[in-house]
C-alpha cells in the first residue's frame, strides 16, 4: 500500500493547515470582529480604584463562582436585564464566568449598594448570610487596637467580631468594594 | 543496531518513560490533594482560611496542574515511548526529551507559585498561568513534539501507525491553539469571550483526547494481542474530530452575548461530534469484543476499557448537554463540573493509568501487585462515578431551583448534600492516586522484578 498519508510531512502539513484555518475562522476572526464592539451608551472605563479592585477580583478568583452575564431567560431577570455585547467593551479581562455557585454580579452595584454590607460580607460572609458557603477574606482587612483617622472600620456583627480589636479595611478591600459598586448595568435606550 | 546498543537503547527508553511517569505522578498527588481540600471547602467554608489555601487561587492551581503538569506530562512521555516502540526505531534526540520534561516542570512550578500569590492571567479558565509561563509550557510541548516526529520519521515500516496519527495531530493542534491563546490584540471584551470559548474547549478535545486516543490505539491491541478492529474507522474519527471539534467551543457560552449564530453553529456541530465519538469508541470496543476474560485478568486493560466507556458516555453527554433546552437548566451549575470530570478523569486519566500499567512494566520489566492495582482501579472508578453522579443530580436540582424563582441561597442549600458526597468521591479518587504512586514506585524502583511488592528485595 502506498497511501499519501503514509508520508509524515503530508500528514503533519494537512493537520497543521486544516487546524490553523479553523483556528483563524473560529478563534481569531470572531476575536477581531467582537473586540471592535462599540460600548453600550452610558458605560465608561473603570476609574483607578475600581480598576485595581478588578485586579483583586481576578487575583482571588471570584469569577469561578460568580458570573457576570445575565441571560435572556426568566430565571436570570432577577439579576438585571439581559447582557449585551457592548456592556463588556471596557471589561478586559472578561469575567463572564462559567459557574454560578454564588449569585450573578452583573448589576451588583445597584442590587447591593451598601459598602458597609460588602465589607462585612467579605470579612465573614456567614455573619450576614448564615447559609453562605463563600470563603471569608480576612486578609483583605487588618485588625487594630483602635482605629486611626481616615481608617475604614468594619462593624462586624457580635459573635464574628474579634475581641479587643477593630476590623479595618485594607486598600485591597476598599478597591474591591469600589469595583463591586461600579458594576451597574447601563439603561438601554428605548427603540422609539 | 548491535546487541549492546539495543540493550542501552532499551535501558534509556525505560529511564526516560520512568522519569515522565514519576514527574506526572508527583503532580497528580499535589494537584489532587489540593482538589480534596477544595471539595471540603463546600461543606466547611471556613476550613483553611488563608490566601494561599483559598478556593479562588487553588481552583486554578488544581485545573492547570492536572492538565499541564500531570496529564500532559504523562501523555507526552507515553507518546514518545509509543512512537519508538511502534516505529521500531530508537527515541530520536533524547536530550530534547529531557529538556521537554524539565520545561514542563519549570512551567508547572512557576505557574503554581504565581497563581498562589494571586497572579492570574485574567482568570481565563485553563490558561490562568501568566503568558511567559505559558511560553515555557509551549516550548516543553514543542520539544516533545520534535522528539515524537523525529522518532516516527525513522520508522521501519512505511505506514504511520494510527496511534501516531493521533499523537502527531495532538501536538500540532495544541501548538497552534496555545499560540492563538497567547496573542492579546483580538481579546478585548466580548472578543476575549469568543477566544476563551474556542480555547477552553479545544485545550481539552484537541490535546488530551488526541493523545489519550493515541495511547489507547497502541496499548489496547498490544495487550489483547490482536489488531485494531478497523483502521478506516480510526481515520474517519481522526478527520471528523479535527474538523468538527474546533467549531463547538461557543457551547460553553450559550445564552451569552456571543453572536446567536455562533452558538447555534456550535450546537449543530456538537451533534456532529457523535460521528467521531461513535466511530472511535465503537472501533475500540469492537477491538476488545469477546475478550472479557483477558480484560479481567490484566492490570491495564480494565483501566483502558473503563476509559473507553467514559469516552463514549462523557462525549455523548456533552452533545446532549449542548442543546439549548438542557443548557437553560444545566449551564452555570455543578452539572458542568461533573461532566468535566467524566471526560478529564473518567476518560483521560483512566487511559493514562491504563497506559502506564500497560507500558511501564514493558519498559522496566517490573510488575506491580495485581491486588493493589485492582484496588487502585476500583477506588478510581467508583470514586469518579460517584463524583459524576452526585454532581449531575445536584446540578440538576440547582438548575430547577433557579428556574423555580426561589431566592438564590436556596439553591446553595439544596446542592449542599451533593457537594458533600462529591468530597467523598473525590477523596476516593485521591486514595487511588496514593496506590498508583506506590505501584509506580514498584514498577520503577523495586530492586528486582517481583509480583509481591511487600517482599524485601535481596
Amino acid at each position: 500500500m502506498n497511501r499519501p498519508m503514509d508520508r509524515l510531512w503530508v500528514l503533519m502539513t494537512a493537520s497543521f493547515v486544516i487546524y490553523a484555518l479553523l483556528a483563524i475562522v473560529m478563534g481569531v476572526i470572531p476575536g477581531i470582529v467582537l473586540s471592535a464592539t462599540r460600548p453600550t451608551p452610558g458605560i465608561s472605563p473603570l476609574s483607578g480604584p475600581a480598576a485595581r479592585g478588578r485586579d483583586v477580583y481576578v487575583a482571588e478568583g471570584c469569577s469561578y463562582c460568580h458570573t457576570q452575564q445575565v441571560r435572556p431567560l426568566a430565571q436570570d431577570l432577577v439579576f438585571g436585564r439581559p447582557s449585551t455585547r457592548g456592556d463588556y467593551a471596557y471589561s478586559t479581562p472578561q469575567l463572564l464566568g462559567t459557574e454560578r455557585t454564588g449569585p450573578d454580579l452583573t448589576n451588583i452595584g445597584r442590587r447591593q449598594p451598601s459598602a458597609v454590607w460588602n465589607y462585612i460580607h467579605l470579612y465573614e460572609p456567614r455573619s450576614v448570610v448564615s447559609a453562605s458557603i463563600m470563603p471569608a477574606y480576612p486578609w483583605l482587612f487588618t485588625l487594630k487596637a483602635h482605629a486611626d483617622q481616615g481608617d475604614v472600620t468594619v462593624p462586624v456583627p457580635p459573635g464574628y467580631a474579634p475581641a479587643n480589636a477593630v476590623v479595618v479595611a485594607r486598600r485591597d478591600a476598599i478597591d474591591l468594594v469600589d469595583y463591586l459598586q461600579s458594576l451597574k448595568q447601563a439603561q438601554l435606550g428605548s427603540a422609539k | 543496531m548491535n546487541v549492546a546498543g539495543t540493550q542501552r537503547e532499551t535501558r534509556e527508553q525505560a529511564t526516560l518513560l520512568s522519569a515522565f511517569v514519576v514527574s506526572a505522578t508527583l503532580w497528580l498527588l499535589i494537584t489532587t490533594a489540593v482538589a480534596v481540600l477544595l471539595s471540603f471547602k463546600f461543606p466547611f467554608p471556613d476550613l483553611a482560611t488563608s490566601p494561599y489555601l483559598s478556593f479562588g487561587r487553588l481552583r486554578a492551581i488544581h485545573t492547570n496542574g492536572t492538565f499541564y503538569a500531570f496529564a500532559s506530562v504523562a501523555l507526552s512521555g507515553l507518546a514518545i515511548y509509543i512512537a519508538a516502540r511502534s516505529s521500531g526505531a530508537p527515541i530520536y534526540a533524547k536530550p530534547v526529551a529531557w529538556v521537554s520534561l524539565g520545561l514542563f516542570n519549570v512551567a508547572a512550578i512557576l505557574g503554581t507559585i504565581t497563581l498562589d500569590l494571586g497572579m492570574s492571567d485574567g482568570s481565563q479558565e485553563y490558561r490562568e498561568w501568566l503568558p511567559w509561563v505559558r511560553v515555557i509550557l509551549l516550548l516543553a510541548a514543542l520539544c516533545s513534539a520534535y522528539v515524537v516526529a523525529g522518532t516516527i520519521a525513522r520508522r521501519v515500516e512505511r505506514p504511520i501507525y494510527i496511534a501516531n496519527w493521533y499523537t502527531l495531530g495532538g501536538f500540532t493542534f495544541t501548538a497552534i491553539l496555545w499560540i492563538v491563546a497567547l496573542i492579546p490584540t483580538y481579546q478585548i471584551g466580548v472578543g476575549q469571550v469568543s477566544v476563551q470559548a474556542f480555547y477552553m474547549h479545544n485545550a481539552v478535545g484537541m490535546w488530551f483526547t488526541f493523545l489519550a486516543l493515541g495511547v489507547t490505539y497502541y496499548a489496547l491491541p498490544k495487550l489483547l494481542n490482536r489488531p485494531i478492529y478497523s483502521y478506516s474507522l480510526g481515520v474517519l474519527a481522526f478527520w471528523t474530530n479535527l474538523v468538527f471539534y474546533p467549531i463547538i467551543g461557543s457551547h460553553h457560552y450559550e445564552f451569552s452575548p456571543l453572536p446567536w449564530w455562533l452558538q447555534t453553529l456550535a450546537i449543530v456541530f456538537s451533534v456532529g461530534m457523535l460521528i467521531p465519538v461513535f466511530a472511535g469508541s465503537a472501533n475500540l470496543i469492537l477491538t476488545a469484543r469477546g475478550a472479557w476474560d483477558v480484560v479481567r485478568r490484566s492490570y491495564a486493560l480494565p483501566f483502558l476499557a473503563a476509559g473507553i466507556v467514559y469516552y463514549f458516555l462523557g462525549s455523548t453527554q456533552g452533545t446532549f448537554e449542548a442543546l439549548r433546552t438542557a443548557q437553560a437548566y444545566w449551564h452555570f451549575t455543578s452539572f458542568t463540573v461533573g461532566h468535566s470530570h467524566a471526560t478529564m478523569y473518567g476518560f483521560i486519566t483512566l487511559i493514562v493509568f491504563g497506559g502506564v500499567y500497560a507500558l511501564l512494566p514493558l519498559a522496566t520489566g517490573k510488575q506491580p501487585s495485581p491486588l493493589l492495582t485492582g484496588v487502585h482501579f476500583w477506588f478510581a472508578l467508583v470514586g469518579v462515578t460517584l463524583y459524576v453522579i452526585v454532581l449531575s443530580v445536584g446540578g440538576t436540582i440547582q438548575g430547577i431551583n433557579w428556574a423555580s424563582g426561589n431566592p438564590f441561597i436556596s439553591s446553595v442549600e439544596a446542592a449542599a448534600p451533593f457537594w458533600l458526597a462529591r468530597a467523598l468521591g473525590g477523596s476516593m479518587m485521591f486514595v487511588s492516586h496514593l496506590l498508583f504512586a506506590y505501584n509506580v514506585y514498584v514498577m520503577i524502583g523495586a530492586k528486582q522484578p517481583t509480583l509481591e511488592p511487600q517482599a524485601q528485595p535481596a
